[in-house]
């Protein structure tokens, strides 16, 4: 791999300062499990890293507040995963954790660092001879005509297909979280919503965050849904795979009658993805399985097939429908 | 040594792989020692008009850059199928064409393998591209029929018996299908990774291989010197199924940078690079005609296949050697023809042919039972063979029908109702039974087996064979303790490494047929030797009294029928193992899978909770060892079946999803329960411990039993490897 630098932060502030002064080759360096690999293949070339992962105001987390769930971005996903108030009161959080990667890279990852996962497009990972837009902006998307099984179906343009690989986020987008950044510039907060991009003309532009700010925290309202709520992911193994299609569902029941729903999609997008239409189509039904599978579809309406993907469109309704029921069953 | 079963005991080295101590050939490390990495091309087939290393020897501590411009002098391996020993016959860096992607170009030599990698990374190639086709069904694919190619015969000449033609005509029942199995890779957890070096012009080469003599002798013809002044060591591999049963193509690449630093050079071959650098299983079509008579008697079998070569080289098929006498048709017409792909040549990944043609066989006889209504093990039962069909001599033994019905009985088979979608669990998952069956040759090769008894009671055994973790050594040792009383901790097996004892291919499910009973005519040996010594309490007081103070020998050991020049092919490292047909008699090992599936009824993902598995290997030498090859074997079939498929895109050539993560191997929430279980009958016609193999039966007909319980939950009859969700939505 290309030789960089590395320096250890002592504070947040001297590490957005170093990623700030040291310009467009620098890097903030968290958990590294996507960093690093990229970094092997050739696909992230930085010269500078400031490695932020030993920061002590980072690692915490607190879920038990009245108002608001807290997580550090140095937060590790295995120890979060593992939180007993978050498995009961949302797992839908947990569950997102616990089904990512495996037990090895969630001791390693962060919380913040996850949500900024690039995705696991081949043409993208694998360089020459592939052309990709998001690594070489203007030399094309050799997945268009290509191997796009596990490519989007929503949120596609002509110049990127890549989706979003990440499940945590996709939990959080259902829950309403937003997160705390901070740049040379000061603090900002940013609705989960408005972190990520699609592609567009621009798929090398991947989030709202400027290069030298940092996610701080993640911020989840307090809910009640939590509870009734479930992260449904279907992949081509049981465990360490990335989703066909997944989804966060959380619910608000008044019997049988759904008063609120929650819907994002993950796996499916180039980004995490919310279903509001289906949320608002559910809202005041009967969740039968009809009802759900009605939402399912409406949550995949507007998908657009490639060459070997139409099946997850199908798929995403359906597990759509059954993340739906689960959650249900937990109301 | 056969009249009873062996008792369980634990794997030799268990204790060391746990705790990390065994050392595979990339854990060496040494004073001087230099670090190798590889480029390699981005073009499917072309010529590299330029190359320019400029920037790679620029990177700090890069101390070799190594192109086509520099290794003209080294010369082709052969290809092992040739007469030769590398796993193709083209050697990379020899000359400016590139027959793939991914094949190197360049090598890069530097003081850490950080550097060398960054210099492998800067390496730029101007390449001339040309056409390509790397799939079977590219229509310009050049296709060659294999009985009209220069391949030998009668080896791959196509197999007939009777008159399928005919036979097929007067069937009262017909199927015919179609069957596609992918490209799939072996990705054993040791990647290819050699240590080089020179001493006073001798090169010792470490590697994890099972053939280090065709390394030796391979290297000695690629660098034109004499085999005597190399060496290889391999005592352990860290699995190979295959992909390292021959010359790897970086070998004499890291020979010859140590050779010009003057150092010790570690080469160790990516990931993604393993994906293009070594054999893999090639993709294969398989149309099959099956006739049957109205009572269910199959009367004429057609097996028609084509199968991925390399442009440069002819990887010959037998697929036919396994649909040809699995069961006792009469009637058969078998034609494989080759298609030439822009790919490395492919190989031998365990159960190479056997596996994709059971595939296709067993998922047809399942389609036959329900064509006839009649249980598919019964079908299966009625259609034994009482002799070999093609040659018509006897099986050495055959316990097919044995392995049927007590797999029937410990599944609960009779539970099991016929009609398609007619049992559901509890949560409401489809659920699906089937069974399917398997065959493997019983080969055995050439051996010869140096046994050493010390005063000290000490036990050292060399034999041609290699530990790749099948157990070998375990087998080796549960022999030497039955024949001579000896503790296991006594023992030294030396396998593997070249200088003590001629070190034939470990392949073919041939080990242990081959270095058991070696082994036990040595220890034959050894006890008439000390018959002639002072009679004593323990053989090692003998040794004593006699003022000993240790006894050698020596026995040279052929597979039944070979002549005795087959040694000469022994001792330069050419494969030399025979079977299955032996001249008084044919031998094969069996087995009968019994796999439980169970598919969501929504998203239609398919589990496999359970899996019986019974085996006939012949006496079971090692059964701890024993279990957990026929255990990997079914999780092998599970990927096979269920996850693998190595992705190719047609316009760029190579593999798309050359990592771990995208390569989906089943990973342990993926597997079930695998109950196995042994006929553990000795087959003392073969050999006179009766032991016949095991590690690639073990997977054979696995895939069709998950099929077959897919058809048997959904009603659907998939026909294409693998089986994955967007099949059954």
């Amino acid at each position: 791999m290309q030789p960089f630098t590395y320096a250890r932060a002592e504070s947040e502030e001297a590490a957005i300062r170093a990623v700030s002064a040291g310009g467009r080759g620098t890097r903030f360096l968290a958990g590294g499990t996507t960093l690093y690999d990229l970094m092997k293949l050739g696909a992230e070339t930085p010269e500078r890293l400031v490695d932020i992962s030993a920061l002590p105001g980072l690692s915490g987390f607190e879920t038990a507040g009245p108002r608001e769930l807290v997580f550090g971005a140095g937060a590790r996903m295995s120890d979060v995963a593992a939180d007993p108030r978050l498995v009961r009161d949302y797992p839908v959080l947990s569950e997102a954790l616990w089904k990512a990667a495996s037990q090895q890279l969630r001791n390693m990852a962060s919380l913040g660092g996850n949500l900024l996962q690039r995705t696991r497009c081949a043409y993208f990972r694998n360089g020459e001879p592939f052309a990709c837009n998001k690594r070489v902006p203007g030399s094309g998307c050799a997945a268009r005509e290509g191997i796009d099984r596990g490519h989007a179906v929503l949120g596609g343009s002509e110049a990127c297909i890549a989706t979003y690989p990440g499940d945590w986020a996709v939990a959080l987008l259902a829950l309403d979280a937003a997160v705390d950044v901070a740049g040379p510039n000061g603090a900002r907060t940013i609705p989960l919503e408005a972190l990520h991009r699609e592609p567009g003309a621009t798929p090398e532009v991947e989030t709202t965050l400027a290069r030298d700010e940092m996610i701080l925290r993640v911020r989840v309202p307090a809910t009640p849904l939590g509870r009734a709520s479930t992260y449904h992911k279907i992949r081509d193994r049981e465990s360490y795979a990335f989703a066909l299609a997944s989804a966060a569902v959380a619910l608000r029941m008044e019997g049988e009658v759904v008063r609120e729903a929650r819907i994002a999609l993950g796996g499916l997008a180039t980004r995490p993805w919310r279903a509001r239409e289906a949320e608002r189509e559910l809202a005041g039904r009967r969740l039968t399985p009809e009802a759900a599978r009605a939402a399912g579809d409406a949550a995949l309406r507007g998908a657009r097939p490639g060459h070997h993907n139409a099946f997850r469109i199908e798929l995403g309704a359906r597990t759509v429908a059954d993340a739906l029921l689960i959650a249900r069953q937990r109301a | 040594m056969s009249d009873t079963s062996f008792p369980d005991a634990p794997r030799a080295d268990a204790q060391d792989k746990v705790r990390g101590a065994l050392r595979y050939a990339a854990d060496d490390a040494r004073p001087g020692m230099a670090h190798a990495a590889l480029a390699v091309a981005a073009v499917a087939r072309g010529t590299v008009w330029r190359i320019d290393a400029a920037a790679a020897r620029a990177v700090p501590g890069v101390r070799l850059v190594l192109t086509h411009e520099d290794l003209g002098g080294v010369k082709p391996p052969g290809f092992i199928m040739g007469g030769g020993y590398g796993f193709q016959s083209i050697q990379p860096l020899t000359s400016p064409q590139v027959a793939y992607r991914g094949q190197p170009i360049a090598l890069v030599v530097a003081d850490s393998p950080e550097a060398a990698a960054e210099g492998a990374r800067l390496v730029r190639a101007d390449l001339a591209a040309e056409p390509h086709q790397v799939t079977l069904d590219t229509p310009e694919a050049d296709i060659v029929a294999q009985a009209d190619s220069p391949l030998p015969k009668p080896m791959f000449a196509d197999v007939t018996v009777g008159d399928a033609a005919a036979a097929l005509a007067d069937a009262a029942i017909r199927i015919e299908a179609e069957f596609r199995h992918p490209a799939q890779h072996q990705s054993p957890i040791e990647m290819l990774s050699t240590v080089a070096e020179w001493r006073d012009g001798h090169l010792t080469v470490q590697e994890g291989t099972q053939n280090a003599e065709a390394i030796r002798h391979g290297l000695a013809r690629q660098l034109e010197i004499e085999p005597a002044r190399i060496t290889v060591l391999s005592p352990s591999a860290g699995g190979g199924f295959g992909q390292k049963n021959s010359l790897q193509a970086h070998t004499v690449l890291a020979a010859e940078a140590a050779r010009r630093l003057e150092r010790p050079v570690k080469l160790v071959v990516s990931r993604a690079q393993v994906f293009h650098g070594g054999s893999f299983r090639p993709a294969s079509r398989h149309r099959i005609r099956l006739g049957a008579d109205a009572e269910g008697r199959m009367t004429a079998l057609v097996h028609e296949t084509d199968s991925q070569t390399s442009r440069h080289d002819l990887f010959p098929t037998q697929y036919t050697e396994l649909s040809s006498r699995l069961y006792g048709i009469g009637n058969f017409r078998g034609r494989e023809r080759l298609v030439r792909n822009d790919v490395q040549t492919p190989g031998y990944m365990r159960a190479p042919y056997e596996h994709p043609a059971a595939f296709a066989v067993e998922s047809c006889v399942d389609e036959l039972a329900y064509r006839l209504g009649r249980d598919p093990v019964a079908l299966r039962l009625a259609n034994d063979a009482a002799a070999d069909p093609v040659t018509g001599r006897p099986y050495s033994s055959r316990h097919l029908a044995e392995c049927l019905r007590r797999g029937a009985a410990r599944f609960g088979w009779e539970r099991r109702s016929m009609a398609p979608g007619s049992m559901r669990a509890a949560d409401g998952a489809l659920v699906g039974w089937g069974v399917a069956i398997g065959a493997y040759k019983a080969a055995t090769a050439p051996a010869v087996a140096r046994l050493r008894l010390l005063d000290d009671g000490t036990v050292t055994l060399g034999v041609g064979g290699h530990e790749m973790g099948q157990g070998m050594r375990t087998a080796i040792a549960a022999v030497l303790q039955r024949r001579l009383g000896v503790d296991p901790g006594r023992i030294t097996v030396e396998i593997g490494s070249t200088g003590a004892t001629p070190q034939h291919l470990t392949a073919g499910s041939w080990g242990t047929a081959t270095v058991v009973p070696a082994t036990d005519e040595a220890c034959d040996a050894l006890l008439r030797a000390l018959d002639a010594l002072p009679a004593s309490r323990t053989p090692a007081e003998r040794l004593r009294a006699a003022g000993r103070a240790f006894l050698e020998v020596e026995v040279s050991r052929r597979a039944p029928g070979q002549p005795e020049a087959v040694i000469g092919r022994l001792a330069t490292g050419l494969p030399a193992a025979a079977g299955p047909a032996y001249p008084e008699f044919v031998s094969f090992s069996h087995v009968a899978h019994f796999v439980e599936v169970r598919v969501e009824p929504t998203t239609c993902r398919i589990r496999v909770p359970r899996i019986v598995s019974v085996a006939d290997c012949g006496r079971v030498v090692s059964p701890r060892t024993a279990a957990s090859q026929l255990r990997g074997g079914v999780v092998w079939g599970i990927g096979a079946a269920l996850r693998e498929v190595s992705e190719v895109d047609p316009r760029h050539g190579g593999f798309l999803n050359a990592d771990l993560a995208e390569y989906v191997l089943p990973v342990h929430a993926d597997i079930g329960t695998i109950e196995v279980e042994f006929v553990d009958e000795p087959d003392p016609r073969l050999n006179r411990p009766g032991v016949k193999g095991l590690g690639e039966v073990a997977m054979v007909g696995v895939a069709p039993a998950i099929a077959n319980a897919v058809h048997h939950a959904t009603g659907k009859r998939l026909r294409s490897l693998p089986i994955r969700v967007e099949d059954l939505l």
